[in-house]
């Protein structure tokens, strides 16, 4: 019986973070890639989570880990949310216009 | 936990800014009530017929030029702010999550003056548009707070929340003239770069978090002083290179340097010319002055390997980079909009070559100064730059297309003051003596080479060299390339837009004559940077 530790969420953390950097890149779907950029900001939830939960730090301030990476964590949450809502404005905005929202369309400011 | 009232007086530029913005906000509610008003008397027929055909008449539009001089008064209030409290000495606020030196005071002075000038730019731009909506001028002043807590804060939280408010509020700004195609994918663009820089910057945020225990720049400087002697909790060091490369890839991007600027030329040009002016003044300030607090007071010990040792060849790799595509990508461009676009890339360069030479502890004053100068004097000559833009694009705003070094024929023989203002612009972003940004880029190659960083200032004078032709090409199709097209330039003058540019012009001058006045009120700010 494995014991989930510190590396484990880490490890996670890091794959989801790749994830999402890679989908930004490679997918073509507006949506998608917005989407891709909220999966990498969760990954960094889970990190700060990992690290406050597992301090590296010995005597760690408090017993159930170092509460700034809580608090960073629901800084990061309301973020997110508000950078989602701009985000599907402009994603609506830029469909009305061009009734697309294939990213590689998008290149009417190409030289 | 507890704070005082001194703390928010600390931060009183950014509440300023951010008591304006909701003022703004909350008049749009007034607005609205004194048209109903007006309508009343109408008869019952005519109101319904009114109201169908509303949305397409923009005449029943209320008169919102008021917002425009509100945003200027809140701007000059919280230059006022800034400007009275730059000789007193640093304090840390909120328990070291924020602080107020004057390293963070002058950055908070030119974002304020940045804005201010913007917001006459923004009027006449926006008036013959007859696109004046309620929330432009909030949007600016929002993203201004943010700019000033930017500049202020030294926890890599507080880093992240007003980052995100400078920056939501600036994409929204790109994609204001949502109708047209270019604004919204400009927006697009600029939102998914750069939340994926947030992202990134995140994520270092979290590993030095991992690594110290805290995410106050403080207590990761504790962290790397305790790693370098190798006293740190097992796996410490390589937690904190992995954050400082991540943290300074996070705001590369912002600040545009190479290899990762391609979002720069699209958003400055598809972005409307008031908000790219405003955009390349104060992001640079506010991103510049962020990196430095990060890599000065956080990474800064120089016995750790990750130190300013550690740090210094990445910047100096970015900075020789960033001169030389900059320059170099410039040179093509037919559209001076996107030429300013890569010409602000290589100003990036310029910039980091003064952060490198803070690597060195004894050059660091010196650098830190022409850091400041160098972001006030890029900031005055920009704005006014992409001011005389915002006069020869407004035509081409509303059909859709991008501007060309063809419609900038003979301006000198139609609007004189005009052209002279761009060709003292386009010389000063050249570096060219008599002009700001000559003394700027001599303040920051001194203290290069003072860092022992000769061969990158060399580097930079031969690529600053090289930028001569594309900003002289300007200033030849101003003044010597006879007029093409009857329209080529729009005619009228605008006054809003005469004393920006005026303002910017004189700022331009005085800098570049008479640096010393300029920079003894720096150096009287920015000697009590870094505790």
């Amino acid at each position: 019986m494995m014991t989930i530790g510190p590396v484990h969420y880490l490890v996670l953390g890091a794959i989801l973070f790749t994830l999402g950097a890679a989908g930004v890149v490679l997918r073509r779907n507006a949506v998608v890639v917005l989407m891709s950029v909220e999966l990498m900001l969760n990954a960094v939830n889970l990190t700060f989570l990992a690290f406050s939960r597992f301090p590296l730090v010995q005597n760690a301030p408090m017993q159930g880990g170092i509460l700034q990476g809580h608090v960073a964590v629901f800084f990061v949450i309301a973020t997110a949310a508000a950078e989602a809502a701009v985000g599907l404005a402009i994603i609506i905005a830029v469909f009305r216009s061009r009734t697309s929202i294939n990213v590689d369309e998008f290149d009417s400011l190409k030289f | 936990m507890t704070f005082n009232a001194n703390d928010l007086l600390g931060v009183l530029p950014a509440i300023i800014l951010s008591i304006g913005a909701l003022l703004l906000l909350m008049s749009e509610v007034f607005l609205s009530t004194t048209r109903a008003a007006a309508q009343a008397p109408a008869s019952p027929g005519e109101r319904v017929a009114q109201t169908a055909t509303a949305p397409e008449i923009s005449s029943t539009q209320p008169d919102r030029r008021y917002q425009a001089w509100l945003a200027a008064g809140v701007a000059a209030l919280g230059l006022w702010a800034a400007l009275s409290q730059l000789g007193d000495p640093a304090i840390s606020l909120f328990n070291g999550a924020a602080m107020s030196d004057g390293f963070g005071r002058v950055v908070a002075a030119t974002v304020c003056g940045a804005l201010l000038i913007s917001c006459f730019v923004a009027f006449g731009y926006l008036e013959w548009l007859r696109a004046t909506r309620g929330e432009f001028y909030a949007l600016t002043l929002f993203s201004a707070a943010g700019m000033c807590l930017l500049a202020q804060a030294t926890d890599l939280i507080v880093i992240f929340v007003s980052l995100e408010v400078m920056s939501l509020a600036l994409y929204a700004l790109c994609a204001y003239l949502r109708r047209g195609k270019r604004p919204a994918e400009a927006a697009f663009k600029y939102f998914i770069l750069g939340s994926f820089a947030s992202a990134i910057f995140l994520y270092g945020a979290a590993l030095g978090f991992g690594a110290t225990g805290s995410t106050r720049l403080a207590d990761i400087a504790a962290g790397v002083r305790l790693a370098a002697t190798g006293g740190g909790p097992g796996g410490s060091a390589g937690l904190l290179f992995a954050s400082v490369a991540l943290l300074t890839a996070g705001f590369a991007f912002k600040v545009a340097a190479v290899p990762f600027h391609m979002w720069v030329p699209d958003v400055y040009d598809g972005a409307p010319a008031p908000v790219t002016g405003f955009m390349a003044a104060g992001v640079k300030a506010a991103a510049f002055a962020v990196l430095v607090r990060i890599l000065v007071s956080g990474f800064g010990d120089p016995s750790s390997s990750i130190g300013p040792h550690g740090w210094q060849q990445i910047i100096v790799w970015l900075a020789a980079l960033t001169m030389f595509f900059g320059n170099l990508l410039a040179v093509p461009q037919r559209s001076v909009k996107r030429m300013l676009a890569y010409s602000s890339i290589a100003h990036a360069g310029y910039l980091l070559v003064a952060v490198a030479a803070m690597g060195n502890a004894p050059s660091r004053p010196d650098a830190t100064q022409g850091l400041l100068f160098y972001l006030a004097s890029y900031g005055a000559t920009v704005i006014g730059a992409f001011g005389v833009v915002a006069l020869i694009e407004r035509k081409f705003a509303l059909a859709g297309t991008g501007d060309d070094l063809s419609s900038w024929a003979g301006l000198s023989e139609r609007h004189p003051a005009l052209a002279a203002a761009m060709s003292l612009f386009m010389l000063s972003l050249a570096g060219v003596p008599p002009t700001a940004g000559f003394m700027a880029k001599l303040t920051v190659f001194r203290s290069a080479i003072e860092a022992g960083l000769a061969p990158l200032a060399i580097f930079g004078v031969l690529t600053s060299v090289a930028g001569l032709y594309y900003y002289l090409r300007v200033v030849v199709y101003v003044y010597m390339v006879p007029e093409g097209r009857a329209d080529s330039v729009p005619g009228g003058r605008v006054l809003s837009a005469s004393i920006a540019l005026a303002s910017c012009a004189l700022i331009v001058l005085w800098m570049g004559i008479m640096p010393g006045s300029f920079s003894a009120m720096i150096q009287s700010a920015s000697g009590s940077f870094g505790r």
